[in-house]
């Protein structure tokens, strides 16, 4: 990279649902990251935030809304639409160019005043052949697993431990939302949504407010002495038309490669120490390791079998419980972001994994069946 | 700061009622005419960005997953940026940022709105959130028609005179629509047309407002290095500039507005431009409302507060006046929201580049391009100039 | 003119449940109890109407609460007399920008207190610069219509 980029600092706010009015949540999240990197709202160069209208309370134009709130008066600020990792991809962007000093990256999504998570990716679907099918990003993934299994002999038990770890893991994530100690029993015996998922496979519908404060290389110098770098990251789009892909290799892996290219890593296995991913379905975290290169394809049944993803392994993932157990749609990836970020620095509390954190990956994804994923690599 | 940055392409669809067409094909109408017009293909981009307006325009939420085959974006990287009515100008500005970062070379920009299909009052006016002014805010014209009033007031301006220059406006536009091939209406007015239609929002009347229009625009922004490559006339990105004020329509002042003013500063700054009424050949203002349109003249220093009227009625804004403002004939004869800010920068780029046909400002070199989003909200600039 | 095809007629409808939150729970009881709040800013001393949690500006929390008049000047008004699909108020309908006394910032609301089906006798009536007096609803229920409009004076 010909400019580096570190997060100073990160702010969140808890996944369970509050009776506390949107705005000025938000405002309490802007103000508690500016105040942990020691800025002032007229100090910082410029906001990127991400929403959707549809996961927004309904009013459109979200950043509209919530522009005060997130310090943004009077600033040169912009919005990803959807998914917020690439809200923060847009932010590092802005600093490369040394336009901007410090961008403020924020996330919003208050799930509780939301309707259900399938009501809104049935927006996704055109109106005259996919919608009238209702398909959601339920249906799609409930598809998807079952090629998966089918494909490669994964055995349900073998998705279903993903759940027990996320939502174990998540007992000791004070931001999380749900969370419990569950046998595998447990998770297979919770009611079936839409078969083979059962509900506790299925992400809930959670709150985030999750700012990170971005900084070019002098200034993250000056803001704190354990700047996090944004070493790479990338992105990339499947085809729209369920039925043209190929769900079992989707686009996550050239989203993986631009990221590792741009970081310059090689051997994601040994080179990248912790992952926070993005697995709203169980059994796509098993994928998501096979197409981020932790093991072959078809793999990921034998490494959650091994133990190797566990916080004790030689590989954690989602160590704060993933979004099976915080899942504020929109805010999901850059909550990944940030809990990297907490793990690399040792701030992560109780869920700070043991061994040293040097470089972590963080993924984001949204539409059917994983069409857009988002990854980046940070590092110490 | 920054690498260099370039436009070297545009494709816009033709703008109006398109119910000859689904969605998808009308973005794709653009694409296709982005890459005739560059004689490139999809696998030379490195990288895609889209915006629309919000879901409930057309009932598609996430319209990047829908139209990822339409713009050819299938395997590549993608962004989606949104902020209501100045998406143009903000994907605009994302794709600059991109290129200018040095993470791509070759950047395709897309923004669309298909509004026949569906109700665009009532979605703007899930812009205003619902406890409070939801109520009261009666979509874009009565925001407007306010503005307006606080403006003339402020400036003692008569209201036969702004009625004139609004008029005069009108009119203008309406002819330089025959010159655009993409422009959606077409239709003969007098001023007299213009100052006995009917009423929307006293005193704006309906040929003061800009239609709803199906309509796509595709722009590719090259790397210098990308740019020499290909060894096509290209418009440079010469500075951007963007504000925004609060939410709360009461709160800031909308006469002296400064997120327009200062939005302008800032690209004005960035291009080194010092008095943008000598230096710019031409803008490409963000004009659904005649009465506002000479609001943004003054913010953006074109002529003093409160004399733009005066100007106006003499011409000096006019296709063959001193600084001709809108000579596609603007948003107020083409309105496809999503797309609008995007085609005001493409309309800059081929006026810089020598490619805007029949409505060409003879000799333009530096262009400003502009849009405008929210209730009275955002503002954001692109400047374009011929030479690097 | 080229052929048009189908079309396909369709309505989306989504529930939502949007939560109040301290500052706009007492800013809407106090509307129940014919009160006016705002919240003044400390850093630069404006005067906020609705009442606000922070200062957008000085990004400051604003916790010192006031009682606003309720008398006020006419900044800008629009008169509308259109429909279109959910309309929350009834047309024709005068918005308005008001500023009240003491405060710093215009709020937006209603005019009223005279015959709207008029335009012609509603530009005789309405000049911006003129003193305006909110009038309260009957029945109250602490929503921003319990103001049911400002009254020219």
């Amino acid at each position: 990279m010909t400019k580096k980029v570190a997060i100073v600092a990160v702010a969140q706010n808890a996944g369970a649902e509050s009776k506390d009015n949107f705005y000025d949540e938000a405002y309490r999240v802007t103000k508690e990251v500016l105040d942990k990197a020691g800025m002032t709202r007229d100090e910082i160069g410029s906001v990127v935030s991400a929403s959707s209208d549809v996961f927004h309370g309904g009013i459109s134009c979200a950043n509209a809304y919530y522009w005060d709130p997130t310090g943004a008066f009077l600033k040169n600020a912009s919005r990803q639409d959807g998914e917020s990792l690439f809200a923060l991809i847009y932010a590092a962007m802005r600093i490369i160019t040394g336009h901007f000093d410090t961008v403020l990256v924020i996330g919003l999504c208050k799930g509780s005043e939301n309707p259900e998570l399938d009501a809104c990716t049935l927006m996704y679907s055109d109106p005259f052949y996919l919608r009238p099918l209702g398909l959601t990003e339920t249906m799609a993934a409930a598809l998807q697993m079952k090629l998966y299994m089918e494909k490669y002999k994964i055995r349900k038990e073998q998705c279903a431990k993903v759940a027990v770890k996320n939502l174990g893991n998540a007992l000791r994530n004070p931001f999380a939302h749900r969370k419990g100690r569950y046998t595998v029993e447990d998770i297979l015996k919770s009611d079936t949504v839409v078969d083979p998922l059962t509900e506790l496979q299925c992400a809930p519908k959670s709150e985030g407010m999750i700012a990170l404060l971005l900084a070019s290389e002098k200034k993250a110098k000056k803001l704190t002495d354990k700047p996090v770098w944004i070493r790479g990251f990338g992105s990339s789009i499947d085809a729209y038309m369920i039925g043209d892909r190929d769900l079992l290799d989707g686009q996550l892996k050239n989203a993986a490669a631009r990221a590792y290219k741009m970081a310059g890593i090689r051997n994601p296995l040994k080179q990248i120490d912790l992952a926070e991913i993005t697995e709203p379905y169980a059994f796509q975290e098993l994928m998501w390791y096979e197409q981020l290169g932790f093991c072959k394809a078809g793999g990921g049944g034998k490494l959650i079998d091994k133990g190797f993803t566990d916080m004790d392994g030689a590989l954690p993932v989602n160590p704060s419980g993933g979004v099976l157990a915080n899942n504020p749609y929109v805010s999901r990836g850059l909550q990944r972001a940030a809990e990297a970020f907490l793990q690399i620095r040792g701030e992560a509390g109780e869920r700070q994994v043991k061994k040293k954190v040097r470089t972590a990956l963080a993924h984001g994804v949204h539409g059917f069946a994983g069409q857009c994923h988002a990854v980046a690599i940070l590092g110490s | 700061m920054g690498r260099a940055v370039a436009i070297i392409g545009v494709g816009q669809t033709r703008h109006g009622r398109r119910m000859d067409v689904s969605y998808p094909d009308l973005v794709r109408e653009a694409v296709l005419r982005v890459f005739e017009d560059t004689g490139l293909s999809p696998r030379d981009i490195d990288g895609v960005v889209s915006g629309t307006m919000p879901s409930m325009m057309e009932g598609i939420a996430l319209t990047h997953f829908y139209f990822s085959e339409a713009m050819q974006a299938v395997g590549k990287p993608i962004l989606k940026t949104e902020t209501c009515g100045s998406t143009g100008v903000s994907i605009a500005h994302t794709a600059y940022y991109w290129v200018a970062s040095g993470l791509a070379d070759l950047v395709l920009a897309v923004g669309h709105e298909k509004m026949n299909e569906g109700n665009s009052q009532a979605t703007m006016t899930t812009v205003v959130e619902p406890f409070y002014q939801r109520y009261f805010i009666s979509g874009a014209p009565g925001v407007f028609s306010m503005q307006s009033q606080m403006w003339t007031a402020r400036y003692g301006i008569p209201e036969d005179k702004i009625r004139d220059a609004a008029a005069f406006i009108s009119v203008t536009h309406h002819d330089s629509a025959f010159d655009n091939p993409y422009a959606h209406v077409k239709i003969k007015v007098t001023a007299e047309d213009v100052k006995t239609a009917r009423v929307i929002t006293y005193p704006i009347r309906l040929l003061d407002v800009c239609p709803n229009s199906d309509g796509a625009c595709a722009v590719i922004f090259a790397s210098e290095k990308m740019a020499k490559k290909i060894g096509r006339k290209a418009a440079w990105v010469k500075g951007v500039g963007y504000r925004g004020e609060e939410y709360f329509f009461g709160d800031s002042d909308k006469v002296v507005w400064e997120s327009a003013i200062q939005a302008a500063r800032q690209a004005y700054d960035q291009a080194g431009i010092k008095n943008p009424r000598k230096e710019l050949d031409v803008a490409e203002v963000y004009n659904p409302f005649t009465y506002q349109e000479m609001l943004f003249y003054e913010c953006f220093g074109f002529c003093d507060f409160g004399t733009s009227p005066d100007l106006v009625l003499k011409g000096t804004f006019s296709r063959k006046g001193s600084l001709p403002c809108d000579p596609s004939g603007g948003t107020l004869c083409t309105n496809p929201i999503g797309a609008t800010g995007l085609i005001r920068v493409a309309e800059a780029a081929m006026q810089v580049t020598g490619k805007a046909g029949d409505h060409q400002v003879p000799g333009a070199k530096l262009a400003l391009a502009h849009a405008m989003g929210g209730v009275d909200q955002f503002n954001g600039i692109m400047i374009l100039g011929s030479k690097l | 003119m080229s052929k048009e095809y189908r079309t396909l007629k369709t309505e989306i409808h989504l529930p939502y449940e949007l939560a109040y939150g301290a500052t706009w729970t007492r800013f809407f009881e106090g509307l129940k109890e014919m009160k006016i709040f705002g919240t003044k800013c400390k850093k630069c001393e404006r005067v906020l109407v609705p009442a606000r949690s922070f200062c957008p500006r000085c990004f400051v929390d604003t916790d010192e609460w006031v009682e606003v008049k309720q008398e006020g000047t006419l900044v800008a008004w629009c008169y509308t007399n259109y429909r279109y699909f959910g309309m929350p108020t009834e047309p024709p309908f005068i918005g308005a920008l008001i500023r009240l006394d003491g405060t710093d910032v215009n709020l937006l609301h209603l005019l009223g207190g005279f015959d709207l089906g008029d335009f012609a006798n509603t530009v005789k009536i309405v000049k911006n610069g003129m003193k305006l007096k909110a009038v309260w609803s009957e029945e109250r229920k602490g929503h921003i219509m319990d103001i049911r409009y400002f009254k020219p004076l």
